[in-house]
This record gives structure tokens, sequence and C-alpha cells, in this order.
């Protein structure tokens, strides 16, 4: 339960703040909000640095940590596979408030964004205390510790190559059971990421599918995932493998 | 509290008050804008949703300190008093607004959407709207309201929203052109020569109730705001089984700003069932407010009463409870066997059939020997089904209030659809006589059966007599889905015997039928599924045998549809598969046994609830089924069904199409019980009080109650002003189910405005000079055949003020010795993706026979909305438990309801037939859209890829099993 609230003005001091042991980052907050505990904590709230944005030096498309899920919706400079990816994780009654940094940081199991982000080797850009890097999204969704003390201030994916997603779900926009998104870079290498098959989004060598070993639940038995991974794998490579 | 934050709230600073942790819901209601309504606390309803700097947001899941320095609207700053938005004026014209609960969230989604994009696409209101879950009008009107405001706000012409008659194809020659110029909502009406001319019954009115659901006015239960109430908690068992050894509650008690903590220790134990029926309530009386033992998870243990809602949740936890767990069963099969756990093993617990194993009821009927009927038959079928639990899920959870009046009279204002049950039940639990009750039931976000029940009036009602002060109880989401009540999952297995030309002469129907925990509607949900699953058809012999068993789930009991889902799916289903197996068309077979005006209905004597003579066989009076077939055949374009290329796309390779059909046959209420009851009263100006004891659970019946007296007393829609219901003020009513409204209370109001018309008619005659027999009524005024008239209001202050004063009014009830079927023809188109197993659903249409629908565009909501519910019964919402008997999926989003942005297309036509025994020739048509969706679903896969599934729901794993094992 959040028992005190910080609305820090400077990037240095949102750094100082998530170094708490107590610290709850929020960017837009829906998750955290939804989920408060019971635990006293300490709110950090993002809002007022000037993280939000989406821009592209040809080469790559750089999103601000703080920026909306339903300004990536909307942004013609975002890959549309991606657009249409950050529209699929929320209605827009929470994509209106939802970031994409809030999703790194959440480190959602089922987001579809995410899994999208991985194919595209997406790079998150960390400020810390002492200095700034740069990690794979990759690395971030292996070990979310990385995260700790640091604050999330963009995201940079390619913004050249071909993508594609297909999914499974219950009803069109029901959370998928199993989703893949396969996404080719200019040079033809091609990285298949996908969420429903793990704990957590990953990216699959398409000839290791079988060995995927995902965990069940009501909405599918592991057999079942990975018997879909197989058939979404297959589409999305197919797909962008169009014009090879 | 802790902070102050300042929010520019339309258009005004306002500087408030709040906890760090407090959502901006919690801060916006406290300061008074009720319009922000609470759906959950994880913002997936969006019944909060507000503008934050014009974008739309879950207020839920925003924190007020998040808000601090933003511009937030809502609806109350839409329009002033007497005035209406654009948008709201084009929800309310469209018939989008069903309880309106969650309406001010979709105008400002609206509003936000047009402010960005005056010309937006279906699609772009789709999402905009995504964020907002409906239960009740399946998204189509919504969805129009916004694209109609659009148009208008560019200039444009408007879709058309009038009734669009469409010709009626039984009989008649092709080709027919009048389905050219339809629009989405346009309600479609296939008229009857048989009906005759009426003013205001049979006109799209808008809603009596609309401005203050538009508005967003104060008007639900959470929205009576008493100086000094307390917040109650309940704490429910965490265990599926177990005997509560002792509760230790001083840490609780000792925790200050807790008021009361109440338990099996320190309150009466009242032997009770907790259904909403008529006196004598139904068998078993199995429940006590609060146990020494819990029988499912999400059971009652203690409820505690708190200064806050915070508090009282830490009370809850400081409660030590010591519970002695035993074993527990899950499965009704599985309950009814020897040496099965026994849930009911109390000794005072009364009426249920064989409680040492789990038996509350074993209910049979028969027509004759069906052996006999079996051994005559060219060939027998016998299947199996399964049908699942699912949960009514009303965006409005359950929430009640109890307060001493001034008189010291207990008040409990509760979203309840019988206020007159909830009184009578009540009153012994609480200790205190009937008359010392009042049960005030005001707007409902929604009900669907699930507040057919007494579940939480007992524990505000404790709580405020041991504190003396106003109590609060509001579920929260996941309470809602298991501490509430639920549809019941059966086990049904169908034995038919068909003759050589396909006609039935012989039909069993065995159930094994679970009623959770606790008894409440075991038993009369059970007699409606045999009865619906026995009557379609004719057939010289039926057999009915049900078992219906006790289990550790949570508590199923009414459920819109009412045991008739559950039966029809199975019936359908197997009426199908025997078509299929004897090589006829599915619905010609159906066609050559379905019942038709004059067949007897000859299981319903034996297994009807109320006072009926069992030997008199009821026949059906109306039927528009054979009507309706070819409608909903037309609409859905039937034909594509042989079309190999359609069926299978030469693009598309794991695809695969497919159109399923079912028919559905329902009731119109419990004959010889449902009782209704309305009292008509003039006012000086030649208006009307409307007082009804029937619960408009955002049906609309409150609007069609008004019609029926305005027809009969010659006055339009709005100068009959509605009042319902409320214990103290209003005529009795069973409440709103059974489908009764319309054709009990209907029947109720239609006699009372007929006595207030001979009033007046009485005393126009005195005035005109003429006979009274002679005088008709209509544009407010009675008039005499040579054309002179008096108006109502010289007759109201005449007869209010001046010469032979009396008020002019009548009070009525009706109970009918009838239960007219409803038909339906329910249509639904798919894609199953064959690789995945996915279902997509393209397309839903339902004809229906509601008899003379009193208002079509009321009516088309009903069945738009509910074939969507009746989708996610059969495509996508179950209730899942982990091997311990804990819900796992207990929010929306796990548990998936259809979103605006997923629907597919819908289509109502109403088929008018005119049945004599109804108020204007109304029958029943709330419920009968469940019916046949799931069915229909199925058959369209059976269509699509050969594959038969006799278990519910159709979620991609499940079809996939299937296909591999084509």
């Amino acid at each position: 339960m959040i028992t005190k609230y910080h609305r820090p003005l400077a990037l240095d001091d949102a750094i100082a703040l998530a170094a708490r042991s107590d610290a709850v980052i929020i960017a837009g907050g829906t998750t955290v909000n939804a989920d408060p505990g019971r635990t006293p904590v300490v709110a950090v709230d993002l809002q007022a640095l000037e993280l939000s944005g989406i821009e592209t030096d040809g080469e790559s498309v750089r999103i601000g940590s703080m920026t909306r899920l339903a300004d990536i919706v909307e942004s013609a400079l975002a890959p549309s596979v991606l657009r249409d990816l950050a529209r699929r994780d929320a209605p827009n009654t929470i994509r209106n408030a939802a970031t994409i940094g809030g999703t790194i940081g959440t480190a959602d199991a089922e987001s579809q964004l995410l899994t999208g982000l991985l194919a595209f080797g997406a790079i998150v850009t960390l400020a810390g205390a002492d200095s700034t890097t740069t990690r794979p999204l990759k690395e971030i969704l292996d070990d979310t510790q990385i995260l700790r003390g640091t604050i999330i201030t963009s995201v940079a994916i390619p913004s050249n190559g071909l993508a594609a997603a297909d999914r499974t779900a219950r009803t069109p926009m029901d959370q998928p059971i199993v989703m893949a998104v396969a996404h080719r870079d200019g040079d033809g290498a091609v990285v298949l990421a996908m969420a429903g098959v793990a704990p957590r989004p990953v990216i699959v060598e398409p000839d290791r599918i079988g060995d995927l070993d995902p965990p069940s639940d009501f909405r599918g038995s592991s057999r079942y995932r990975t018997q879909i991974a197989s058939v979404l794998a297959s589409r999305v490579l197919a797909r962008v493998a169009v014009g090879k | 509290m802790s902070m102050t934050i300042t929010l520019t709230i339309n258009g005004s600073d306002r500087i408030l008050a709040c906890d760090p942790h407090e959502s901006l819901r919690t801060v916006l209601r406290r300061a008074g804008y009720h319009s922000v309504r609470f759906g959950s606390d994880t913002g997936e309803t969006g019944a909060a949703a507000v503008l934050v700097d014009g974008r739309l947001i879950s207020s839920d899941v925003m924190l007020a300190v998040q808000a601090d320095g933003h511009e937030i609207e809502t609806v109350e700053g839409l329009a002033v008093p007497g005035q209406m938005h654009p948008i709201q004026q084009a929800f309310i014209d469209t018939g989008a607004i069903q309880s309106g609960y969650s309406t001010p969230a979709m105008i400002l989604a609206a509003k936000a959407l047009l402010a960005a994009n005056p010309d937006p696409t279906q699609d772009d209101v789709r999402d905009a709207l995504s964020g907002i879950l409906d239960r009740e009008t399946g998204y189509l009107r919504p969805v129009h309201a916004v694209l109609r405001i659009a148009a208008i706000m560019r200039g444009e012409e408007p879709d058309r929203i009038e009734v669009a008659f469409l010709d009626a194809l039984v009989g008649a020659d092709g080709p027919h052109h009048d389905r050219d110029a339809l629009t989405a909502i346009a309600p479609r009406v296939v008229p009857s020569d048989d009906v005759p001319h009426t003013r205001v019954v049979g006109q799209p009115e808008t809603k009596t109730d609309a401005i203050k659901l538009a508005k967003g006015n104060p008007a639900f239960t959470d929205d009576v705001d008493l100086a000094g109430t307390l917040i109650a908690k309940v704490l429910y068992s965490p265990h599926a089984h177990a005997r509560i050894v002792s509760i230790d509650d001083d840490a609780a008690r000792a925790l200050p700003g807790v008021h009361a903590v109440l338990h099996y220790g320190n309150v009466e134990r009242v032997r009770y069932a907790s259904g909403g029926q008529s006196y004598p309530n139904p068998l078993p009386y199995d429940q006590v407010s609060f146990d020494n033992k819990v029988r499912f998870v999400g059971d009652r243990v203690a409820a505690v009463a708190a200064d806050t809602e915070e508090i009282a949740q830490t009370a809850i936890g400081l409660i030590d409870v010591t519970y002695e767990v035993l074993p527990a069963v899950f499965d009704e099969n599985d309950a009814i066997v020897d040496g099965a756990p026994v849930i009911h093993d109390e000794p005072d617990m009364e009426g249920a059939h064989d409680p040492s194993h789990n038996l509350v009821h074993h209910l049979k009927a028969d027509t004759g020997d069906v052996e006999a009927g079996f051994a005559v038959a060219d060939r027998v079928f016998e299947q199996t089904f399964r049908v699942h639990q699912v949960q009514q899920a009303p965006i409005e959870p359950h929430v009640a209030i109890a307060a001493w009046d001034s008189d010291e009279r207990l008040v409990i204002t509760s979203s309840t659809q019988v206020p007159f049950h909830v009184r009578r039940m009540v009153a012994p639990l609480l200790g205190i006589p009937v008359k010392q009750i009042r049960i005030i039931k005001p707007r409902i976000g929604g009900g669907f059966g699930v507040k057919q029940e007494m579940l939480i009036e007992d524990i505000v009602g404790h709580l405020t007599i041991v504190t003396g002060r106003p109590v609060r109880l509001e579920l929260t989401r996941e309470e809602e889905f298991v501490s509430s009540r639920t549809r019941h999952p059966q086990t049904i297995t169908y034995k038919t015997g068909v003759d050589a030309d396909g006609i039935l002469t012989g039909q069993e129907m065995r159930i094994v039928a679970n009623t959770g925990a606790y008894g409440t509607h075991g038993l009369t949900v059970q007699l409606v599924s045999g009865l619906r699953g026995l009557s379609s058809y004719n057939c010289p012999v039926k057999r009915f045998d049900c078992k219906v068993a006790y289990t550790n789930i949570p508590v199923p009991g009414a459920y819109r549809g009412y045991g008739a889902p559950q039966a029809l799916f199975a019936l359908e289903v197997h009426m199908e598969d025997i078509a299929a197996s004897i090589g006829m068309d599915a619905i010609e077979f159906r066609r050559l046994n379905w019942t038709n005006v004059g067949d007897p209905l000859d299981i319903a004597p034996q297994l009807g609830e109320g006072d009926q003579d069992a030997s008199v066989v009821p026949v059906v009076t109306s039927s528009g089924l054979e009507e309706a077939v070819l409608q909903g055949m037309r609409a859905v374009e039937w034909d594509r069904r042989d079309d190999a290329s359609w069926k299978q796309p030469a693009d598309r390779p794991n695809i695969r199409r497919g159109i399923g059909f079912a028919m559905a046959m329902h009731g119109t209420a419990i004959p010889g019980l449902d009782m209704g009851g309305a009292s008509l009263k003039i006012n000086d100006d030649g208006s009307f009080n409307l007082l009804v004891g029937a619960t408009d659970l955002g049906t609309g019946s409150d609007t069609i109650l008004a019609q029926i007296a305005a027809e009969v007393v010659g006055v339009s829609t709005n100068d009959v002003i509605v009042y319902s219901s409320d214990t103290d003020m209003t005529p009795f009513d069973v409440g709103a189910y059974a489908s009764s409204t319309t054709y009990i209370s209907g029947m109720a109001v239609k006699r009372a405005a007929e006595q207030v018309r001979d009033q007046i008619c009485e005393r126009a005659a005195i005035d005109l000079d003429v006979d009274a027999a002679v005088i008709e009524m209509y544009d407010n005024a009675a008039w005499a055949p040579d054309g002179r008239s008096v108006t109502l209001e010289a007759i109201a202050l005449s007869t209010l003020h001046q010469e032979r004063q009396h008020q002019i009014m009548a009070n009525a009830s009706y109970v009918s010795p009838e239960s007219p079927p409803p038909y339906a023809a329910q249509f639904v188109e798919i894609e199953v993706d064959i690789d995945t197993g996915q279902v997509t659903v393209i397309r839903l249409v339902m004809a229906v026979d509601c008899g003379v629908p009193i208002n079509p565009a009321t009516a088309s909501g009903q069945v738009e909305g509910g074939m969507v519910q009746a989708l996610g019964y059969g495509h996508c919402e179950e209730m899942v438990y982990d091997e311990d008997g804990r819900m796992v999926n207990a929010a929306f989003g796990p548990y998936k309801i259809y979103r605006a942005d997923e629907m597919p297309e819908l289509e109502a036509i109403l088929v008018q037939t005119m049945e004599a025994s109804g108020p204007f020739g109304a029958k029943a048509i709330a419920e009968i859209p469940k019916d046949g969706v799931a069915p229909a679903l199925r058959n369209a896969i059976a269509d699509a890829t050969g594959v038969r599934i006799n278990d519910i729901p159709f979620t991609p794993e499940r079809v996939w099993l299937a296909l591999q094992d084509a």
C-alpha cells in the first residue's frame, strides 16, 4: 500500500528515490495500482520527467519510457506491427495511461508489446546513480534485478526490417494463449519471439520449439501451447520470409 | 487524510483531501461525482473511466495524487439540469442505455473520440469503447449512438432509428427488397395482421429513466450517502469444506474503529433458503446467516463493520479462525456416490431428499411409458453433455446499505431484483417484524438473476442492529465471482427414439445437476431445465429424471434463462446430430417435430412451481417460429452452407466457415404463482403516477409499463411518471425474474389503467353529456363521438378540487394461469482455424416471436445483449478452480466477457404474433436470447469442420483436441 508519494522534477532525484528499498516506480500506474499489496511502499511518480516522445533518425526509432501505449498506437513513426501490439495490450481506458516503460518495468508475462520489442531486438536505456547504460530487453527480462535503482528512460528499435505477428486466443482481443512475433532486419537476420510458452516472453530458435516446456493453465495445456507455438511460428516466419 | 490535491474538475478547481494510496475514483466519488462508478478495483470494467487532460482513463487504477494538477472531466460537467449534451441525447435516442451504470463512461469515451476525430469509422468507435465492459447491450447501440452523433455534428443525415417493417415470408413469394435499406439499429419488426392498432404500444419510445442514467445522476444504491456510514467487510472461507472449531475475534474487536464483529458465536441460528422466491420458499432450508461450517471457498465466516474500508479489511485479517479441514467434492457425479464427503451433516437442516448422499432433490416426471416409445422407434439415440459454471457478472456488484430511520424502522437500500421477497425473508433472520423493515430498490446496474437472492441484506441488517449506525457492504469483483451466485453446471443425457419418417417416438432427459454448497434455486432451476428440455418438440412419451447434488463449489442460483440454456444446449445439439445421423436436413427434422399452435405442453403440469391444476394440459396459443426461422435464414444467408468455396476459402487454407442453427422456446412467467401489482393515479395536470413493485434491472421494463398505462388512458409515455420499487410505497410484485415483468406486471398495469380510464370516462360522460361507453381517450383528453372533448387536466382539476371530489386512481394485480411460450430461431456464423482450434464468431442473428413487442427498441436491445451474454456461455466464459476449489480466474480478463472491439455483428428480428392472454398481445423477451446461441455455435463448428463437441465452452484447446481426434 502506498504510504508516501513523490513526483520528482529531475531525473537525478528520481534515481535517488528509486534506490530506496521500499520504492515503487509509477509510470502510468495501471499495474501497480491494480495490485497495490499490503506492504507500505513509497511511490515515485515519473510523470514530471520529460521522458515521453517518439523520434527517429532513420536508423532506429527511440521511444521515451513515459510514452503511453496510446501514443505508440497513434504514432506514424512506430512500426505498424508494434503499434498493433500496443493496441492489443490494453483497452483504451488503460492504454491512455499505461506506458512502454511501465510495460518493461513490470515485465508483464503476457504482454504482446514486450514480445514484439523482443523480436525487434529492443535496446533499453537505463539511467542509474552513476551512469547511463543500455541493455538489450532480453537481458532485462532474463534478470529484472538489472532495473533496481535505475530509471528506464527510453527504448530503441531498428526502423527498418519486416515484422509479422500472430496469436491464438479465446476471442479476438483476449490475452493470447500463445503469440508469436517474427522480425527480419535489413541484413536478413530473423528473430522469433513468443509469449505463452514460458513464464515470460522469450526469444525462440525456430528449430527448437519442440524443446519448450510451457506452463499449463486453464486456457491451454503445456502440450497444446507447444503445438500451437509451432503453427504460429511457421506462419510469422513465412510472412517475414516473403520477398527474401 | 494526509494530503491535499488540486484537481480542475469540469472547469473548476477543487482542493481535495486524500491519502496517497487512494484511487482517483474513490476521491471523485467522495467529492460527489456519482457518475464515476465502481466495477472493480483493477480498472478493466471502465465504469469509473473519466477524462484526464482529455484522455479516457480508468480512475480505478490512477492514484488521486497522480491526477494532482490535472484537468478532470466527468459526465456531471456536460450539461446542467434541464439540458442534455448531444452525445447524451444520441445515447437515449438509439436505445444505447440499459441499466446505465457504465453509460457515463461511454459518453465520455465518445466525447474524447469525437474531439480527436470527428469522422470515426465503426472500428474507431469500437476501439474507443474497448475499455468499458457492458453486460447488457451487446455494444451495438452504444457504437451506433456514437456514429450517430458524429454524423449529426458533421451536419450529415444520421442513420434511421425508426422501426423497419419487414415483409412476412411465410406463404409469400420473393424476391423481397425490404432488407436493402436496413440500418444497423432500426428495430426490425415483422408485423402481424392480427394485431390491433395502438398509439403508444409498439413504438420505440425512449426510456423513462433516461435522464438520470445519461447524466450520471445519483440513482444507484452506492450513490446513497448517509452520514456516519460504517463499511462492512466479510471474511470468506479459504477452504472448500471445513468445520469451524473456534473463532477468536478479540484482536479484531480491539482494533480502533471497529464497531462490530459477527460470526456463528454471536448471531442467532435461523435457517433459511436464500433464493428470492415466493412464500413459502422452496426447500431445503440449509443456510444460516453465519454457520460453524464452511462449504466452499468464498463461504461466509464472519462480518465486520468499521469506520473505514481499510480498518474493516485489517480487522478481517485479525479474526483468528481455527478450521478442521474436511475432504471436499466438486463434481456433481462424484458427490452423490457412497463415501463422498457429506456436505450438509447439520441436524437442523430441513428439506433435502437424501443429505447423507448430497442428494438435494430427485425430480421425476413422465407422460407415459418412455420405454414403449423407444421400442417402437426405428432408431434410438443417446448422447451425454456437460455444461459448465458461469457467472452473471453484472458490472454493478451486489451492494446494500442498512440504516435506522427516524421511526426506528430498518431501511435497507439494495441492488435487488426482489425487494418484497427480501423484506419477508430477511425479517426472521434479523428477528424484527416485516412491518419494521423497508426495502428500497433504486436503479440497478444489471442483475441477470444474481440479484434474485437475499444475499447480503441480512449482513448489513445485523450490523446496523448491533451498531445502531448505517452500514454499507459492496462486494469486490472477486467476491462477486466467488461468493454470490452462478449458473448451475449439469451433466445431461438425452435419449430419443425416432421413427423411419423422422418423427419422435419417445424422449428421455436425465440430469445430474450441481447446486454447489446450498440448495437456494436448486429445485426450481432444474424444474425449468426439464420443462424447457421436454417442451420444444412433440413426442408421445417423455420422461424426466433429475438428481440435484450438493458439492463444494460456489453456489449456483438464478441466471437469466434459469435452467433453459443448459437444457436447450443439450437438446438442440442432440436434435442436430440426430438429423445428421438419419440424413435429414437439420431444420426440416426439427420442423417435423416442433410444437405448433394447439399442440399440448404435456409435461408442464408436472414441472410447474405454481398453483396449477395438474389435469389441465396447457397448449401453445401463439407461435411465430416458422416465420422466425425463415427470417433468420434469410438474414444470415443460410444458403452459403452449401457453397464449398465459401466454407473453405482458397486464400486461407487453415480456415473453415460454418453457420449453425438452434431453435428456442421459452416460458412467460411462472403460471399460477408470479404476481404483480400496480397503482395508477392522476395528477392536477392530467399526468399520472404509476407505482409498481416490478424491478427494472435496466431492461426498460419501467418504460414499457408506462407505455401500457399511457396507451390505455390516452396520454404520451412521458405523461406517466414511474416509481419502482419500494416496499413502503409500491404494490407488491414478485420482482424481476422468470420473464414475467411485461406479461404479469404489464397486465396489472393494464388493469389498473383500465379502471382509471373508467373513472375518467365516468366523469367525462357527465361533462360531455354522453354515455361513458362511447368515450374514447387519446391526446390527453376524453372524446365524445361528435368530436367534443374534455382534457384530462380539466377532469383532474375538477375531480381533485371542485366537484364530486375524489382521487382518480386504481390498484390492480395479476396472476396468470398460463405461460405462453415465446419462440426463436438462432443463427451463428463462425470461422474455425483448424490448425489452432480458435473459433472466431462473425455474426449472431436471432429472430424471435415475443408476441407484440411493447417497445421494439428495448426488445431489440434485450435480444442483442442477451445473445452476447449467451455467446460468452458457449464461447469463452468459465469459472475455473484449482484442486482445492479456489477459483483461479475471478477477474474480468481471465474470466473473459466480450469487449466492444471484438463483437460479432448482431441482428435481432421481432416476429409479431398476437398472444391473446398478454397485455396488448405481448409475451416474454428477456430470457429466450440466452437459449440458442451455445447450441447454434456448436452446430456451426460441426458445419464448418465436421467435429461434434458436447461440452462447452468452445475454447481453442477444446476444439483443437476434437479436431485432432477427428
